[in-house]
């Protein structure tokens, strides 16, 4: 007789564990999906703009004015000169609050050290007669573009007898990309207002400085009389990616469990694996070597969030603690989702069986990335507060609002939703393992809801 | 005295309104080589399955290797009727895991799959994926795969199922190693000639109940040969009519490919007078009094009785 150990039900199930993570993790299809194809969107995403930039000839022509005011023209050369094309750009990303913590500024020179060179000469005619003359022109390419300004957009009110604004016209040959269009179009409106504020007798500057709107800091104050500054963007964004990245962990490997306990029955490997293990047995292999694939693309895709966050000196919106409440809420989403798709798997012989019987439980699971926004702006609120107890949506409601909420969520609250979701993560478990013992055996139509429910009766 | 490998008492299994298993008392005695003989959905799958633990009776008692079905596992080796392979794990690879499942240490693994796929003559198969072999060449790997851990018990579910002459013949040859090593071998089939072949033992099982449980030499003195079979010297088949006028032939028909007049004879008469009387009727070149089959007695037994195709649900 061979040397044979005894195999406690522990190696066994380590032993499926194993081989189910060994065979989806080092697979090329996994490697490539989960681990090469985000990089590879990152890299394109990052390449995407040095190609335009190197896509982007350099401008170069006249702009003609038709402006009988004779001042429109100057402005305009004033907007289309390459430093204050540069300095719009930097400016405007500067301001955007998005790319603020990440160094704005840096992005921004890099940005437009890109940019194409720019050598744009303004000339203005005020003979409105020789408009055919110089179509022509931008017909024939001699021209960048041909804008007609008429006296009465420059009045002081600008609007037809409808009261409707004025318009002026820009002609553009027809090669002119949309890039170059856009700045020669605004570049013109802008030197028109400027004009304007001219003819009324305001220095523009100093108009624009009265004009400018003030950008606002934020600073929440806490319980203890303590304020911090807060950061919009981040508070919505964070619990949505937080959410998210809990989705994709748990979805993704639950999908797989789905698939594979699928290709296990239709291939009849399953009952070879039943001779060697029980049902249950077999089911908790699967489920932790599938934790296991979730766990490192929790990690992978956490790792890098944190990482982005610390880069833009927003670390501190991530603590240990949140970290370890999102461990803790992982375990049981991921329960919630594995054994639902385990026992869906065990019952059905096909994809498309699978689907009518998961759609109802996948409805039920995307509710909270349909509250995402009164959760977020409501981290205590009631529909907060009652969607915190509904398995099997606790874990990612519970997720969304310790992320959303500037405050701590009531400890009681915490500790129910811990004490409620894994008391319900016990009876998952129970009735995924008997759906799942009758499920792998069974062959022929799929079962309806009502016979699943008496599958967990009779296992 | 011997020991039993396997033992049912009063077993019982239902799915809903269906009785797969009705009440079955047996004995798989320790080193035999017991042949599973019944129609298609008699409730042969269904037991051997209770057996592996893999469902449970609804009633009575299973006892495997002397303990529970259960705690028995790892000592059987089990080749299912409805046989898979991970399609995209390599054969080394596929037969360690079921090994180390079985409970073998990782250490002298390799060398117990070369040994075995030596057996089997798919050495150069180890590194390929199981979806690269060919049919055959997966049932033999399935066929390895129930026995690398050398279990004392190894069932055997249509063992033969799908294979050329050549495996066919390389498999009954390890059947009967295993055997001779002093295995415990359970044969599941429904071609009766495999089962004769192979088995010392058969347990016939109809309609969920067993029917028959003897030796090969209890089967051969219970069921008496009753078929006296005549090859007239001038092979005309209208001998045949003659001959079924003899006393105590029930039936006479012709048999073409052997030239000869089978024929059947009444319970209550002896066939050597038959043979002689036929001898005596007209020149014969042979007159052989046939050998029972198990063909013949599955007939026999299960007859009339056999399921419709309807009925035919769990093996």
């Amino acid at each position: 007789m061979a040397d044979r150990m005894h195999a406690s039900s522990t190696r066994r199930i380590l032993t499926i564990a194993f081989r189910e993570f060994r065979h989806t993790v080092v697979t090329k299809g996994f490697i490539f999906g989960a681990l090469v194809m985000p990089v590879v969107m990152l890299m394109a995403i990052a390449a995407i703009g040095t190609l335009v930039g190197m896509q982007m000839a350099p401008v170069t022509g006249t702009l003609m004015v038709i402006d009988e005011s004779g001042t429109v023209a100057a402005f305009a050369a004033e907007e289309l000169a390459p430093e204050q094309v540069a300095k719009e750009m930097q400016e405007k990303l500067k301001r955007n609050p998005a790319l603020k913590n990440w160094g704005g500024s840096d992005l921004a020179n890099q940005a437009t050290a890109n940019l194409p060179a720019v050598d744009v000469k303004v000339e203005s005619v005020q003979d409105a007669t020789r408009v055919d003359e110089l179509r022509a022109k931008v017909q024939d390419g001699s021209l960048l573009g041909l804008a007609i300004v008429t006296p009465e957009i420059l009045s002081a009110d600008p609007k037809d007898a409808e009261g409707n604004d004025l318009t002026y016209t820009l002609i553009v040959p027809k090669w002119s990309a949309p890039r170059l269009t856009g700045m020669l179009e605004k570049s013109i409106a802008k030197a028109i207002v400027k004009a304007r504020v001219k003819r009324v007798g305001t220095d523009y500057t100093s108009l624009q400085s009265l004009l400018s709107v003030p950008e606002t800091s934020v600073r929440r104050m806490s319980a203890d009389g303590s304020e911090a500054e807060e950061n919009a963007v981040a508070k919505t964004l964070l619990p949505m990616g937080f959410m998210a990245l809990l989705w994709i962990a748990t979805f993704t490997s639950g999908n797989y469990l789905l698939t594979t306990t699928i290709e296990e029955k239709s291939s009849k490997v399953m009952e070879v694996l039943l001779s060697a293990v029980s049902p249950t047995e077999l089911l908790c292999g699967k489920i932790i070597g599938y934790a296991l694939v979730s766990l490192v693309m929790l990690g992978m895709y956490g790792a890098l969030g944190i990482a982005g966050l610390v880069s833009a000196a927003m670390g501190d919106l991530v603590s240990p603690g949140l970290l370890l409440m999102m461990l803790v809420y992982f375990v049981m989403a991921y329960v919630f989702v594995s054994t639902m798709m385990a026992s869906v798997g065990s019952a059905v012989n096909d994809l498309r069986e699978a689907q009518s019987l998961i759609t109802p439980a996948m409805l039920v699971l995307t509710l909270p990335m349909m509250l995402w926004l009164p959760i977020s702006e409501q981290p205590n609120g009631w529909i907060a507060t009652i969607f915190s107890f509904i398995p099997p949506v606790i874990p990612f409601v519970m997720v969304l609002r310790i992320t959303a909420s500037s405050e701590p969520i009531a400890t009681w609250q915490v500790v129910l939703s811990l004490v409620w979701g894994f008391a319900w993560v016990g009876v998952f478990i129970w009735a995924g393992a008997k759906i799942f013992r009758v499920g792998v055996l069974m062959q022929g139509k799929p079962p309806t809801p009502r016979e699943l429910l008496k599958w967990i009766r009779m296992a | 005295m011997t020991t039993s490998a396997v033992s049912l008492r009063s077993v019982w299994k239902r799915f809903g309104k269906t009785e797969a298993v009705r009440g079955i008392d047996l004995d798989v005695p320790d080193g035999s080589l017991t042949g599973f003989i019944g129609p298609n959905g008699a409730g042969k799958s269904t037991t051997i399955r209770m057996i592996m633990s893999i469902i449970h009776p609804d009633e009575g008692s299973v006892q495997v290797l002397g303990a529970n079905a259960i705690a028995a596992k790892d000592r059987i080796g089990y080749l299912p009727e409805e046989r898979g392979l991970y399609r995209r794990m390599r054969v080394r690879e596929f037969l360690k895991f079921m090994a180390t499942l079985k409970g073998l240490p990782a250490s002298g693994l390799d060398a117990r799959v070369n040994a075995w796929l030596e057996r089997v003559q798919l050495t150069e198969a180890a590194k390929k994926r199981c979806q690269e072999l060919s049919k055959g060449q997966q049932q033999k790997i399935q066929f390895v795969a129930s026995v690398i851990h050398d279990p004392e018990l190894i069932i055997l579910d249509e063992p033969f199922s799908g294979l050329d002459p050549v495996n066919a013949r390389l498999i009954n040859r390890l059947i009967r190693d295993l055997h001779d090593a002093g295995r415990t071998i359970i044969f599941s089939t429904h071609v009766m000639h495999q089962a004769e072949q192979l088995c010392d033992r058969i347990i016939l099982i109809n309609r969920g109940q067993k029917i028959l449980d003897a030796s090969m030499p209890e089967i051969h003195a219970r069921f008496d040969p009753r078929t006296v079979q005549v090859e007239p010297s001038s092979h005309d088949p209208a001998e045949a009519g003659r001959l079924g006028g003899l006393p105590g032939v029930e039936r006479a028909q012709w048999n073409p490919e052997r030239h000869a007049a089978e024929l059947t004879i009444a319970r209550d008469f002896d066939p050597q007078d038959v043979m002689r009387a036929a001898i005596a009727l007209m020149p014969v070149r042979t007159v052989e009094l046939r050998k029972t089959t198990l063909d013949d007695v599955f007939v026999e037994l299960v007859g009339e009785d056999m399921p419709s195709s309807e009925e035919s649900g769990n093996g």
